[in-house]
This record gives structure tokens, sequence and C-alpha cells, in this order.
């Protein structure tokens, strides 16, 4: 049972962090490579916060605006670029975040990490057993939901689809698509934040080899497994993915296998993408009104 | 330290790796010109050259050097070529997302594979460290005499095959205009294959010498590929000279940024110019496109 709420709460917390992907990659068109960096400075931020002494929702709340200021700073270079370029530059802003966390060992403790991060208390309430965290990130999931799924039902989420199908044509019509797509990765950088806020305060420990591109490509695994631009589809995905990913841990294998074990499994998630790419490119679920025949 | 041969060291070591990142940068750009997309996996290329000759020095091949290296490079662009017929030919006029998720997955698969097979450790190939030339105080391994001749050797190459000879005239014509080259009669099946084993083979060549002067692991990769990005837009991306000289600038910023900041920050240099000419000249990206 308690391994049953575990799975849940870790599926929760990539679902969120796959909603704030989704709304870049799936809706925006932005190939961000660097996603895994949002989440890590919530997560440093709230963790270093909260062990210095500030309460839960302080350090939560710093923890999103440093996700977004994080997000604001490279987004002002990064999308004047197009689509690969951007790429790249996420992924190298993300190695960047990675290097300072491992290097400036002054704030960060460095490789060795930081421990005993305390579990949230919210208006006194404690959210230190299973059941009561995992109530907090299911509240959090929802508000994720919810929030997203506003965005991209309102007339601003169909000037994203409009600047991700044909940017040139959104311009022509009057809509700015610099301004938009920094409110999207903004937003996309917040709930990200959100997420590492939620994981760090869960798993307690973390440190700088939490954060590589690994994680990035298991959160952007589950947008295009679970179906890119719709609103379920990071859900489902996160569910499957992460119930597949712990599975492997249930089966108690032997532990010298384990330094076989990770490899071969990141090695399934590549081929994975790389497959659904060249077979289903639309993932699970397919977007509504998008034709997916007429490939650009 | 602070001394003139001292910071004619750090030129020297500056150029010795520029001299590598302006192999990767070629081939990247080489293969973008071609394509029109930024291979995610390069930087795969990168590592698997390395390794593919530590495969084949160590038992049971046990190659001499001499044998090993043309072995090595040889599985370089055997796997460029594989790359391109399993993933990204079928995705030819697939949509850009598809196909850098797609490039992105390839490469992280390759990368793994890599730590199952040789781990995560740092390895060298155990090569001896001689000493080497001693010039007003500035030291050159024989490694690093190699590096130098090796890529200018390479450069050279470069230049004869993609303005001397037919294939390189129809990669170019492809670059300019895939349809138009097609109407006209050139091969371009043959064209693409071309751009990616010779990619590969600059690729490969780079992580071999990279893996000699300092050792080989699994993540060489992607920061190598951020250095060869960098370059390559330093140079105009597509444009075979720009690369050479960008991977030059970014070898030399690196080397001789470490003088001032901590070297744990080095591989960060390369990102800060890539920022840096983003904000000050972003045209020379968004201008090139045409597609």
């Amino acid at each position: 049972m308690d391994l049953l709420l575990h799975l849940t709460i870790v599926a929760a917390i990539y679902a969120i962090f796959a909603l704030s992907l989704n709304l870049e990659v799936g809706y925006t068109g932005l190939f961000n490579f660097g996603h895994v960096a949002f989440f890590a400075l919530g997560a440093y931020t709230s963790a270093l916060l909260s062990l210095g002494g500030l309460s839960f929702p302080l350090a939560m709340s710093a923890g999103i605006v440093a996700a977004g200021l994080g997000g604001l700073i490279i987004g002002i270079p990064a999308l004047k670029l197009q689509g690969d370029y951007f790429g790249i530059a996420t992924l190298g802003f993300a190695e960047i975040v990675r290097m300072i966390l491992q290097n400036q060992a002054d704030w960060t403790k460095g490789p060795m990490g930081l421990p005993g991060i305390p579990r949230p208390e919210l208006f006194s309430w404690q959210f230190d057993t299973l059941p009561a965290y995992l109530a907090l990130v299911l509240g959090a999931a929802a508000v994720t939901f919810l929030v997203i799924g506003f965005l991209t039902l309102s007339p601003f989420g169909r000037v994203l689809k409009a600047i991700r199908d044909d940017e040139t044509a959104a311009a022509i019509l009057g809509k700015n698509p610099f301004a938009y797509k920094m409110k999207s990765f903004v937003i996309g950088s917040l709930f990200a934040g959100l997420a590492g806020v939620l994981w760090a305060h869960f798993i307690t420990f973390i440190s700088p080899g939490d954060f590589t591109l690994t994680e990035t490509i298991v959160v952007l695994l589950i947008v295009v497994l679970g179906g890119k631009g719709t609103l379920w589809g990071p859900v489902v995905g996160a569910a499957v993915l992460i119930f597949f990913q712990e599975s492997v841990r249930l089966l108690r294998l032997p532990p010298e296998w384990s330094g076989i074990l990770g490899p071969l499994q990141q090695m399934v998630f590549g081929l994975l993408l790389v497959i659904l790419m060249i077979f289903r490119p639309e993932g699970l679920i397919r977007e509504k009104g998008k034709d997916t025949l007429a490939r650009d | 330290m602070d001394s003139l041969p001292y910071y004619l060291q750090t030129i020297i070591n500056g150029i010795l790796a520029g001299c590598i990142y302006a192999l990767f940068a070629m081939g990247l750009t080489l293969v973008y010109g071609v394509l029109n997309f930024v291979n995610f996996a390069h930087g795969e290329l990168i590592m698997w050259g390395a390794y593919f000759l530590l495969l084949a020095l160590a038992e049971p091949f046990a190659l001499p050097l001499y044998a090993a290296v043309p072995v090595a490079l040889g599985m370089t662009a055997l796997l460029g070529a594989a790359m391109d017929f399993a993933v990204f030919r079928p995705l030819r006029r697939a949509n850009r997302l598809t196909l850098l998720i797609a490039a992105i997955g390839l490469s992280f698969f390759l990368r793994n594979a890599a730590q199952l097979f040789w781990g995560a450790e740092v390895r060298t190939y155990g090569f001896e460290i001689r000493p080497g030339l001693r010039w007003l105080g500035v030291s050159l391994t024989p490694q690093q005499i190699a590096i130098i001749v090796i890529s200018f050797l390479c450069i050279v190459g470069v230049y004869l095959l993609f303005f001397k000879s037919r294939i390189g005239k129809s990669m170019r014509a492809l670059a300019d205009n895939l349809d138009l080259a097609r109407i006209s009669g050139i091969h371009t099946r043959k064209a693409i294959l071309s751009a990616w084993i010779i990619s590969s083979l600059l690729a490969g060549t780079g992580g071999i010498l990279l893996a000699l002067d300092t050792n080989l692991h699994p993540e060489m990769g992607v920061v190598n590929l951020i250095k060869a990005f960098a370059a390559t837009l330093i140079g105009g991306v597509g444009n075979i000279w720009g690369a050479l000289i960008g991977g030059l600038i970014i070898g030399l910023a690196e080397n001789i940024a470490v003088l001032f900041i901590s070297p744990g920050y080095k591989d960060a240099v390369a990102f800060l110019i890539m920022v840096l000419i983003l904000l000050s000249r972003p045209f020379i990206v968004a201008g090139e496109r045409t597609d």
C-alpha cells in the first residue's frame, strides 16, 4: 500500500513536470531540451531556504519564482532563436545550472547534496505521512492541470498553437510571437519549479546528480508518449512511464545488476522516443483537430 | 606562474583544444548544411569514435595503434550511416519537432549503450605520456603534436573534398537547394550518405584526438556537442570555414578564461560565448533559414 502511495506521488509530481513541458513543446512548439534546469532551480531554492529555517509556503513560493526568473533570463536570448537552436541553448543552460550546483559548494554543498530537507508544513498541517503528502501533491497537480487547461483552451492558447503551426502567419495577424513564447516559457518554468519543490520536500535529499539530461529525457518521453498538445497526454504518460520505471525496481533483481540495469533502462527510453517518432509521433492520445497525416 | 611561458602554454593549449572543436564543428555544420537540421547525436559520434578505438586497442583484438585507428574510424562512419538509415531517413519529410525528438532520443540511447559496455568511469588509452618538445618553456607532448598535424590534414582533406571533388560539389548544391539539386539530376542519396560519412569521420577523429589528450567518458558527447554548436554559431551555421575559426575561438577562449575563473566552469565558457553571440548578432541565426 505504501508502495502504491509512493508511486502515485512520484507520478503526480512528474505529471506536473510534464504538463509544464507540454505547454512549451506541445502547444507552443518550443523545443525545450533543458527543462530539468527549472525543476532543479525550484528544488534547490526551496530546499536551501527551508533548511535555512524559512517556512514551507515562503520557500515554495521562492522556489517557483526562482524557476520563473530563470526562464525569463534564459528566454531573452534563447527565444530569439529558431527551433533547433533553442533546443541547444536550453540544453546548454541546463548544463550550466548543474555546473553551478556542483561547483558553488559554499551555497549548495556541491556534489554532497542537501540531506534532511524538511517535509512541508502548511497552516499548521504537517505533511509528513504518505497519504498527507499525496493529498498535497494531488492538489498541486489539480491546480496545474486546471491552470494549464484553462490557458490552452483560452484565446491565449489558440495564439500559442497558431505560433507553433505558422509563426509568420501569426505575426502577420498582429500577434507578437516573442511575447507569447516568452509567456508560455515562463509559465512552463514556474510549474516546473513547483514540481521541483514538491520533489525536493518528498525525497528530502537532493544532489546535482538528480538533475541531469536524463530527467529531461524522461519528462520529454512522458509528454511524447502521452500525446503532446493534449491536456490528458502528460498525465497518462506520467502514470504509464513512472509505473513502468518503478515496477522494474520491484522485480528485486540482484544488486550487482544495477550497473547494467540503469543504462539499459535509459537505452529503452531513448529507443522508445525514436520509435515513437518514426511510427506514432502523436503519442497515445491524439491532438484533436490536427491533421496528423499532413507532415510539414 | 605569471610569466610568459605560462601564457604561451595557455595559448598553445587553446589552439590544441580549438583544433579538436573545429573538427567537431565542421562535421556538425556539414550535416546541417545538407539536411538542414542540428544532429543532436553528433556528440555521440564523437564519444563512440573514441570508444571504438578503445575497443580495437583492448583484448581480444589488441590491434596496434596504426591498425586500430582506421578500424575505429570505419566503425564510426558506419555508425553515422546507420543512424541516418535507421532514424533520419524515415523522418526526412517529418516535421522539425519529430526529427529533433528522435535525434535526442537516439543520442540518449547511444550514450547509455556506451555506459552499458564500458561503465560510467573515466578511462584512458593507457599510453604513457612521453616528454615532447620543449621550447621557450612551453612543452608539447607527441600526442599534442599529432593533434595539430592531424587536424591540419583533416582540414585540407575537407577542403579538397568539398571544393575540388564532384561529390563535394553535389553536397554544396544540396545545401543550397534540395529540390533544385534533385531535378538537376544530382544523386541526392549518395551526397547525403557522403555528408554523414565525412561528418562521422571528423567526429571520430576529433573524439580520438580528444581522448588521447585527455580521457574518455560516456558524457564527453554532450559537452562537446554544445561546444561544437557554439563554434558553428560563431562562424555562421552551414559555413565550413566559419566552423573552423569558431572552433579555434572557443578553444582559446576556454583556456584563457581558466586564468580568471575556476576550472570547474571551463565548460560553461562556450555556452556564455554562445549567449553573447545570440544577444548581439541574432541575425546570423534568424536570417539563415530558408524553409
